[in-house]
Formats: C-alpha cells, sequence, structure tokens
C-alpha cells in the first residue's frame, strides 16, 4: 500500500517542481568591445533582468551575467558547458546606432529549453532598448538580436536520452545488483562462498563486476535503441565514444556498489524492494534528466549537486551533442570517480562474510 | 590418533537465547561422527561455528589443529561442507559448479578436470555434466553438493541434514555413496541429521545434542547398553487395570514401567524371563494382551532416556518449542 502512495507522491513533488520552474541562474557570458550610451544601457537593462530590480510578474532571475574579456574565451566556456550562451556587442556598436547596429547571442541549443528562455529575454531587453533611443529618423530597431545557434538543434528527446541510459544503469543496479543478491543470499549460494577460502574482497568484487557487466549491456543496447527508434544522433568521434562509456562504467559502478552496499544491509528482502525504486525516482528526476537544472528550485538544485546522475547526464550531453573531449568533463568524471571510490569501500564494509 | 575436530566450551547466544551451550567434544580422524537432535536442537548453529560462517559468542574449537577463530583461511581449506540450504547454483552445469569451487580452492588447473570428472562419475553424474542444475532432481543435486564439497580432498567433511526432503531411494544412495568414500580416503565426516536410522547406519559415534547443550556421547551400542541396561519388552494391550501397572511398577524384575495409549513398555534385565511373568502379572489383576514382543533397544529409545521424549514426535515437539520459547525463552 505505501509504495502506490510513495511513488506517485515523489513523481508529482518531483517532476512538478522540475517542471514547474521557469529557468533561473543559467550562466550567460557577456564580452563586451563596445562601451558607448546605447551598449551601457542595454547592459544595464540585463542587470536589471537579472536582478529583478523593478519586481514584478516578469522578474525571473532567468541567468546570472558572467564578464569575459574576449569571445574566444566566452565560447570555450560555452562548448564546456559552463555557460548557457554568450552575449557579443562587437566594437563599433556605439558607434554605428541606427545603422545595423547588431548584438550576437549564441546560444546552447543542446538544451533548448534553457536556450529558448534565454533568447526570449534577450529580444525583449533589446525592445525595451530600442523604444528609449531617441534620434530622428527612428529606425526599425536600434538594437538587433542575433540569435546565433552553435551546435546543429538538438530535439527535446535527444536532450532526455542521455537520462534514460542513466536510468537503464539504475534499473540494472536495483535488479541485477541488488535482488540478485538478495535472492542468491536465500537460495543459499551466499552461504556457499562462505565456507570456501574466499577473501571478502574477492566475493564483492565478483558481486560487483557481475553488476557492472549487466548493467553495461543493458545501457549499451539503451544507446542502440535509443539511435534506432528515437533518431538519437551522437555528434562524436572514436573518443567521444570512449568517453562515453567511461561514464557508463564509472556511473554503473558507482551505482552497483551503492545498492550493493544498501542490499546486503537492508532490514528485509521487502525494504529493499519497496524503497530502491523510490530511491530511483529521486535520483532520476533530480539529475535534470528531463528538464534543464536551470529550472529547479533551490532545494532541488542542491540535491543535483550531490547526485551522481546528474553528473553523468551531464558528461554524456556535452559529448554527445557539442562532441567535447575530456576537458570538458573532467570535473563529471574526478566526482563520478569520488562517489564511486566511496561507494565500493561502503559495499566492502558493509559485505558481511559470515551469516 | 589426532583430533580432527576439538570444540572447547563452544557458545552461540542470539539475545538471550542460547543455541550452543558450553558444548565440549572431540572427535577423531577418519571418524564418522553424527550430531542427533531435532529441529532448533543447536545442531547446525554449531556446524555454522565449527565452518566458519558464524562466529562462537564464548569457546572456540579447533578443525585439523587449525583455530576457527583465528585461522579462519587454513580451517576453510581443510574442511567441506553440504549445509541445510541448497547451495548449488541451478543456472550452471553440474561441471560448472564443479569448476567454480575448484577455482575457489585453487585446485590446479591441470588436476582440475580429472577430478571433476571422477567426482562425478562416481556418484553416477558423469552423463548428465553438461545439464543445468535446474533440471536435476533433490537426490542428484545432493549428490552434486557432496562431491562439490570434496573437490580440494578436504581432512574433514561437514554434512548438515544430508538426506532431509530425499526418497528412501535416494537417502540410501547417499549412505552408500558416503560409506565408499569413507573406505577410499582419509577423511572425517561430521554429520547431523534427525534420522536415528541413519545415524545408527552411518555413525561410528553419536552425540545426543538438545537445547544446545551435549547431552550423551559415544557408539550407538555403547549408549544404548548405558541408558537401558537390558532389553525392552513392548505389549499391546485391550485393557489394562490401575491394579495391573501398579503390580507391574512393584514388581523386581520391572526396570521401568510406562504405558502409552494402548502401548505398555517394560524395560527388563533379561526378556527372555520376564515375558511369562508379565503376562502373568497383567492377567492375575484383570488386563488383557493383545500381543507382546521383545526386541532391542533403538536409538530412538535412547534419544527418549535423555531428552525425555522422542525424537519421532518432531512436528509436535517444534511446536511445543515455540510455546517454551515464548514463555522463557528457554532453547
Amino acid at each position: 500500500m505505501l509504495s502506490a502512495i510513495v511513488g506517485p507522491f515523489l513523481t508529482l513533488i518531483l517532476l512538478g517542481f522540475a517542471f514547474g520552474g521557469a529557468i533561473t541562474h543559467a550562466p550567460v557570458a557577456i564580452v563586451r568591445e563596445s562601451y558607448g550610451t546605447v551598449s551601457t544601457n542595454f547592459v544595464a537593462t540585463l542587470r536589471d533582468q537579472q536582478n529583478c530590480a523593478y519586481g514584478g510578474v516578469n522578474c525571473a532571475n532567468a541567468y546570472n551575467l558572467i564578464d569575459v574579456s574576449d569571445l574566444g574565451a566566452a565560447q570555450l566556456m560555452l562548448r564546456r558547458g559552463d555557460v548557457k550562451a554568450v552575449v557579443y556587442i562587437p566594437l563599433g556598436f556605439d558607434q554605428s546606432i541606427g545603422n545595423s547596429t547588431v548584438v550576437t547571442v549564441y546560444l546552447d541549443n543542446t538544451d533548448p529549453l534553457s536556450a529558448a528562455a534565454i533568447s526570449g529575454l534577450m529580444t525583449q531587453a533589446a525592445s525595451q532598448i530600442s523604444a528609449q533611443v531617441q534620434i530622428s529618423p527612428p529606425p526599425d530597431s536600434i538594437v538587433t538580436i542575433n540569435l546565433s545557434n552553435v551546435y546543429r538543434d538538438v530535439l527535446y528527446i535527444e536532450f532526455m536520452a542521455p537520462g534514460s541510459l542513466i536510468q537503464s544503469i539504475m534499473f540494472a543496479s536495483i535488479i541485477g545488483g541488488g535482488i540478485s543478491i538478495l535472492f542468491d543470499k536465500q537460495r543459499g549460494i551466499i552461504e556457499g562462498y562462505l565456507v570456501t577460502p574466499l577473501k571478502q574482497h574477492e566475493i564483492v568484487v565478483g558481486v560487483l563486476l557481475a553488476g557492472v557487466i549487466k548493467a553495461m549491456f543493458s545501457a549499451t543496447t539503451m544507446l542502440i535503441l535509443a539511435i534506432i527508434f528515437a533518431g538519437v544522433r551522437p555528434m562524436t568521434d572514436v573518443v567521444g565514444f570512449i568517453l562515453i562509456f567511461f561514464t557508463l562504467f564509472l556511473t554503473a559502478l558507482g551505482l552497483i556498489s551503492m545498492m550493493t552496499a544498501y542490499a546486503v544491509r537492508a532490514p528485509a528482502p521487502e525494504v529493499y524492494q519497496f524503497t530502491s525504486f523510490p530511491i530511483n525516482l529521486i535520483l532520476y528526476f533530480t539529475s535534470g534528466a528531463v528538464y534543464p537544472l536551470e529550472g529547479f528550485p533551490p532545494w532541488m538544485r542542491a540535491m543535483a549537486s550531490i547526485n551522481p546522475e546528474a553528473y553523468a547526464i551531464h558528461a554524456l550531453r556535452v559529448v554527445m551533442y557539442k562532441g567535447a573531449g575530456l576537458p570538458a568533463v573532467i570535473g563529471d568524471f574526478a566526482f563520478l570517480a569520488l562517489f564511486t571510490g566511496i561507494m565500493i569501500a561502503l559495499a566492502t564494509a558493509a559485505f558481511r562474510r559470515a551469516l | 590418533m589426532a583430533a580432527a575436530v576439538q570444540t572447547l566450551d563452544i557458545t552461540k547466544r542470539f539475545g538471550e537465547l542460547t543455541a550452543v551451550d558450553k558444548i565440549n567434544l572431540t572427535i577423531d580422524s577418519r571418524e564418522i561422527f553424527g550430531l542427533i537432535g531435532p529441529n532448533g536442537a543447536g545442531k547446525t548453529t554449531l556446524i555454522r561455528m565449527l565452518t566458519t560462517v558464524l562466529q562462537p559468542t564464548d569457546g572456540t574449537a579447533k578443525i585439523a589443529g587449525f583455530d576457527i577463530r583465528h585461522n579462519q583461511d587454513e580451517v576453510r581449506r581443510n574442511i567441506g561442507v553440504v549445509s541445510q540450504a541448497m547451495t548449488l547454483d541451478v543456472e550452471l552445469t553440474a561441471w560448472e559448479n564443479m569448476e567454480l569451487y575448484a577455482k575457489y580452492y585453487d585446485v590446479p588447473a591441470q588436476t582440475r578436470k580429472d577430478r571433476i570428472k571422477e567426482l562425478l562419475d562416481v556418484v553416477g553424474l558423469g552423463d548428465r555434466a553438461d545439464f543445468t542444475v535446474g533440471s536435476y532432481s533433490g537426490g542428484m543435486k545432493r549428490r552434486l553438493e557432496l562431491v562439490r564439497s570434496l573437490i580440494h580432498q578436504p581432512k574433514v567433511l561437514f554434512l548438515d541434514e544430508p538426506t532431509t526432503g530425499l526418497d528412501p531411494q535416494a537417502r540410501s544412495a547417499v549412505w552408500e555413496y558416503l560409506q565408499s568414500l569413507h573406505s577410499r580416503q582419509e577423511i572425517t565426516v561430521v554429520i547431523t541429521t534427525h534420522y536415528l536410522d541413519e545415524a545408527e547406519a552411518l555413525c561410528d559415534r553419536v552425540a545426543i545434542v538438545d537445547y544446545g547443550k551435549l547431552m550423551a556421547l559415544g557408539t550407538t551400542t555403547e549408549l544404548k547398553r548405558k541408558v537401558m541396561g537390558g532389553d525392552i519388552v513392548e505389549a499391546e494391550v485391550g485393557t489394562l487395570p490401575n491394579e495391573a501397572l501398579e503390580a507391574l511398577k512393584n514388581s523386581k524384575f520391572a526396570l521401568e514401567v510406562k504405558k502409552r495409549e494402548n502401548t505398555l513398555t517394560v524395560l527388563v534385565k533379561s526378556g527372555a524371563e520376564a515375558v511369562p511373568k508379565i503376562v502373568e502379572l497383567v492377567n492375575e489383576n484383570g488386563g488383557k494382551i493383545h500381543s507382546i514382543t521383545l526386541r532391542e533397544p533403538t536409538l530412538d529409545d535412547v534419544f527418549l532416556s535423555f531428552t525425555g521424549r522422542s525424537i519421532r514426535e518432531d512436528t509436535a515437539v517444534t511446536k511445543k518449542r515455540f510455546v517454551s520459547s515464548w514463555q522463557g525463552m528457554r532453547r
């Protein structure tokens, strides 16, 4: 009965807050090469939007502006996923007012929801400035926003796909990891190991690797299915595929270890079965798998910051759709490696080499 | 002869429950040793401690000279275990099950194949070696577990209720194999059972365990003699007035008199002399005997006299135990 309530309730809360929230605090780099009146006003408008200076219904705190000195550096940040957009005010912008004055906004369109929110606000700010400027004859528009997509358009289903790969690993961890250990324990297979000279760590390594093989098999199958049936097109080379599989491997090892540690210490097999699926829901919905983290309320962002699935999904997206290399995902790998290390230690300690 | 198993005040408590209570036992090399007692007597707990899967609360034991607390690895290398639970992987074939355990015990690759083949052939599973264990009958599984526990040629073999749940044919196959194994190999066998015929047929010596305590120890013949010191006369009675029962109890030849429903059991020094006297006494006091038999005491009688109840009343005993363990946590 309880699980009939817990599951839907978690889905309501997590999915509701994830989808209900507007994009907030999305990092946006601003590169300014012109310092005249109009550009100053334009930047001030953007800052007002950011800070909600005038409050009101439009106050969204949608982005955080980060000053960057040159365009190359800003674009690198965009490629690495550090920022969601780059606002570029080129040299000579203020001098050419009324004469094709264009601000370029480079968008990370691999996150279609954030890109749409940011471009909307930029266009709004531009029309606000255009209305203020008094010159005659009044041109159609003083500040024109030129939206420039950095990548090919990524469909929402592609945005979601990395989350599904990670979820197939999580399912494999719950079933192939934890539940199969509980079954083996019930069937006496574990008791059989205990009378042999096998060492504790040998048994644990065997159990974990068996789980990892199952999880890697599911995730790989899931990737192939996503490519065939969901039209997912990973834009990557051999190095990228190595990075994808390394991400999947680290995640699988970490999640299997986590669920193994839990399964061997769960007070009863039923407790494990009832609780593992809510755990899956929490990790999945707070990972940014279905909606960008920028749309989350602060408490959910805090959860995402310690959620290994969030790091795995970020790494997969960066590699699959931006064709990024190791430097872009090294931070994700560091977190995943730390998480996995802790979980392996936990699983080894939790496994009792006795009945 | 060196002791294969020696326990020193070995004790296991689960909370307030004392499952094994200061048992001291010495089992010699090459013995087939039986631990008998009803379900819940502490036999399995004792075996689990001796096979290093449970830590004793107190006391210790030595297996083939190695301490079960401090030299677990050596103990494990010297023992083979067939536990009560089925520990085979039913998704693997018999050969794969054997091979896995051979690897767990570091059996060298060059001898592994020959040994697996030989062992499977001995228990008649050679031609089924490549079938998954899931397709095996209960008896076949037991035989496979038995030979799997011998893959590393252990010095001591522990068998926890090896024939429970098997049909009579499968049971006798297991017995036969155990006897032939014992005659061919230097091996000590420790077997727990609540089948007394099994203990009687296989064991050199038996220990009776109940409520976690060692109640009696010796060869089956010794135990019978020690307890009984005579023969047993059993009579089916039609009517038996109290006067007749009293007269029997007061007679000089009867050492012990018991009546249960229509069965009268009298323990006597010499059966041949006692039978006519019993018939006479009963008749004199207005009783009626349908039939009378003279028999040697069985291990069941021994068990009855040490534990105060028959091991055959197993289910009834278990029920009673539940009640008593609820009431007084005595077990």
